[in-house]
């Protein structure tokens, strides 16, 4: 074989193995095109979504959270239905129900996800009534409720017991005779008579933060021969709590300072209420004194809800 | 041959090397490194003054610096529907369509410049050390904590899980990098860090981190976060109330005159090329890199014209070049209106001097009736109806008409007072209103809404970065 022969082999080989290749491919394209499902769906739609209350509780919103999704079906459990992306609904009422989304993607994979929804309308907690110790001062130890822990350069008793207090209960009944109540005299007194044996009463009261409340109290100031001019009953409701009657009286910040200036004469009562707005925290201390020169009573001092 | 002594040489270099670590770690004299720079508390110092800087931004129109808050109107105020691009395409364009790409560049710079405040802000807290005096070392913790909170805020409120790094971290510990954690578990680091501020600043500076601010922040966080705390809120804003903060008797004071009695945490620029801002420029006709940026919508000047009072007129304007379009005018670049186009400045527009109000005192007032009012959807409470109607009266407006303040109410007080603050959008997510408004403003303007546009893309970049660690939020 010369060497021309050779190369026409090694030509014909290489145009041979061209053809081949090419019929090959041919039945490759012919034979092997990619039908629906022929391929693995490797990113299948998963479904998910979040639901949030609206303003109006029966109606809630729904975001669409789902991946590799195009289409949605949502089923609200309550009979409606939509298909948007994120989904809406206004339930009919109370109760719980279930909200499906099925998500789909265009090969018709599908991916379901539930959600119970409790329709529960909101009720407005009620206010809390503070218990206040000894409010109708009938206990015989006047320190019940309204003495102090300590109380720097002061006293830590609270006021003088009294049977000359008011006619009426706690409960606002009139018992058609006088019950037991404070008293303060001039030696007692606080504000322009202050003195290291000033008597002031205190009680720290738990009420619920930023609600509206009720002061009230009863009172009375003897006026004998007109001599008691400017005498005064004065109830506060502090902003916190405090421990030391020095540091309430001279120190706390107010939320409201009452005073009751009527001088009707011992027996004859008063009643005051006075309306107030509790703090951030709903810790409150209810403070009182007299400044008189005669005696003063006080009695029946309460706090309660506005409703 | 020649290779075989090459490394032989090498070797035997290496062996040297070993034997005298001392001798060939020597502090470079000519730079600064990390580890050679914290001496002393005024190194330190400058070193907080550098997460600062962080949050400033650079002032340039490279896509690669970061530019920080400079572009977080972007992010917030035209994902809102208070603002918009004017020419309405691009990318800025991808936000007022609700149609944010993971590629997004203007994302990718708020969410690296964030992480950078962070770091910058970790490289303090691991160096405190050095500061010898106590009540100096406690004040320095706490207004690195309060910045590396203030950036963990507005990243979780954007993007959702994070990456939570609360220390200096080195680039192998890709984990840490990448892997998301949950948003409560961010929001404890955030409560942390501001309850460490509160205690350990005061209120000397307006530019730079105080007790006000970090209080204002914290209620703002127990506002927001999951298991709101209303209470912890009111009680932090009341104490603010009474730390000697005030509203300004003119609206448009509180913009053009620099740490007035009602601002409580700004981030201060002045007009060096340093220190300036262009965010005045780009909210002006083609002033700026853009031709116009943070337009107002149709949506916003018809909120601000019924109910914003005296406010209205200062806070946008019909562009003087393009009368069918609304500017927005609180930030003038160094106060200067633009002439009779709006657009010529004798100073240089693109490097303003404006401050950015990120806390300020009308801010807090309504906080606190949001507090008061604590989810419900109105409130009598007179202290709640009271801090409203402080705001109301400044801006000439009558007290609220029935004493009782409702959500919807609140949120449009919110948005005239602090319209083109970056509040927004934040408020309408805080208060569970993000969903029935931008579905409604979406579908009036026909734009792409939903609710997974609440939340941001994580950057592409992070994500290909993370080598499958870092997932995606839905949506993306």
């Amino acid at each position: 074989m010369n060497k021309i022969d050779i190369i026409k082999m090694q030509l014909s080989a290489v145009f041979m193995a061209l053809t081949l290749f090419a019929t090959t491919s041919c039945d490759s394209f012919e034979y092997d095109l990619p039908e629906a499902n022929s391929k693995e769906d490797t990113t299948p739609p998963s479904a998910s979504f979040s639901a949030s209350v609206t303003e109006d509780y029966l109606t809630y919103t729904f975001g669409n959270t789902s991946s590799s999704a195009t289409d949605y079906m949502w089923d609200y459990g309550d009979g409606n239905t939509s298909t948007g992306i994120d989904g809406e609904n206004t339930f009919p009422g109370e109760g719980t129900f279930t909200v499906t989304l099925t998500a789909a993607d265009k090969l018709g994979v599908t991916s379901t996800y539930s959600m119970e929804i409790e329709v529960v309308e909101p009720e407005i907690p009620a206010a809390i009534t503070p218990e206040i110790i000894n409010g109708d001062m009938d206990s015989g130890s006047p320190r019940d409720g309204w003495g102090w822990t300590t109380f720097t350069d002061g006293t830590t008793y609270p006021f003088g017991s009294t049977s000359d207090g008011s006619t009426l209960l706690i409960d606002g009944t009139d018992s058609g005779a006088k019950t037991g109540g404070a008293k303060f005299t001039k030696g007692t007194s606080g504000g322009i008579y202050r003195s290291s044996s000033s008597r002031y009463g205190g009680q720290a009261i738990v009420v619920s933060a930023n609600r509206d409340y009720v002061l009230e109290y009863e009172y009375a100031i003897k006026n004998d021969d007109g001599l008691n001019t400017g005498a005064k009953i004065v109830v506060e409701i502090l902003d916190g709590h405090f421990e030391d009657g020095k540091e309430a009286v001279d120190n706390a910040p107010r939320i409201i300072t009452n005073e009751g200036t009527k001088l009707e004469g011992k027996g004859n009562f008063t009643k005051v209420t006075q309306n107030f707005t509790a703090n951030a925290t709903g810790n409150i201390m209810i403070l009182f004194w007299g400044e008189t020169q005669q005696d003063a009573y006080l009695d029946n001092v309460k706090v309660y809800p506005v409703e | 041959m020649k290779h075989i002594k090459l490394m032989l040489l090498l070797f035997v270099g290496g062996l040297v090397a070993s034997c005298s670590s001392d001798y060939l770690e020597l502090t470079p004299d000519s730079g600064i490194t990390v580890d050679a720079y914290f001496n002393d508390a005024g190194e330190v110092e400058t070193g907080i003054i550098g997460i600062y800087d962080a949050i400033q931004g650079q002032n340039s129109t490279d896509p690669d610096d970061n530019h920080a808050i400079m572009y977080e109107y972007y992010i917030t105020e035209m994902r809102s529907d208070n603002t918009r691009t004017k020419s309405q395409e691009g990318e800025a364009a991808q936000f007022e369509f609700y149609n944010v790409e993971a590629t997004n560049g203007i994302v990718k710079d708020y969410y690296a410049s964030f992480y950078n405040v962070i770091y910058r802000a970790n490289i303090v807290l691991a160096n405190l050390d050095v500061v010898t005096d106590e009540t100096t070392k406690m004040a320095f913790e706490a207004e690195a904590k309060f910045l590396r909170a203030y950036a963990y805020f507005n990243l979780v409120r954007l993007f959702g899980d994070l990456p939570l790094i609360d220390r200096v971290i080195s680039p192998l510990e890709t984990e840490i990098q990448f892997t998301r954690v949950a948003t409560a578990q961010i929001y404890e680091l955030i409560v942390s860090d501001l309850t460490t501020a509160v205690a350990g600043l005061d209120n000397t500076y307006k530019t730079r981190a105080s007790k006000a601010a970090a209080q204002t922040l914290l209620a703002k966080v127990y506002l927001t976060k999951e298991d709101k705390d209303y209470t912890q809120a009111q009680l932090l804003l009341e104490d603010v109330m009474t730390s000697g903060y005030s509203l300004l008797p003119n609206f448009n004071d509180v913009f053009y005159t620099e740490e007035n009695a009602e601002i409580i945490f700004a981030i201060g620029y002045n007009t060096t090329s340093d220190d300036s801002q262009n965010f005045s420029a780009e909210w002006m006709n083609g002033v700026g890199r853009t031709s116009g940026v943070n337009y107002v919508t149709a949506d916003a000047v018809a909120a601000l014209d019924a109910f914003g009072g005296d406010r209205t007129q200062y806070s946008y304007r019909i562009d003087p070049s393009q009368t069918t379009q609304n500017q927005v005018t609180k930030y003038l670049p160094n106060g200067e209106n633009g002439g009779a186009d709006g657009k010529t400045f004798t100073l240089d527009a693109t490097l303003a001097g404006n401050d950015w109000i990120v806390l300020r005192y009308a801010d807090v007032l309504l906080l606190h009736t949001e507090a008061i009012m604590a989810g419900a959807t109105e409130t009598s409470n007179v202290n709640a109806v009271n801090s409203f109607n402080q705001v109301r009266n400044r801006a000439g407006l009558a007290d609220d008409s029935d004493g009782i303040v409702t959500k919807d109410e609140l949120l449009i007080e919110r948005r005239v007072e602090l319209a083109f603050e970056n509040h927004r959008f934040f408020d309408l997510v805080r208060l569970g209103r993000a969903e029935a408004v931008f579905s409604a403003f979406s579908a009036a303007n026909g734009l792409g809404y939903s609710s997974s546009d609440l939340l941001l893309p994580i950057p592409q970049r992070e994500i290909n970065l993370s080598d499958g660690i870092m997932k995606q939020n839905p949506g993306y």
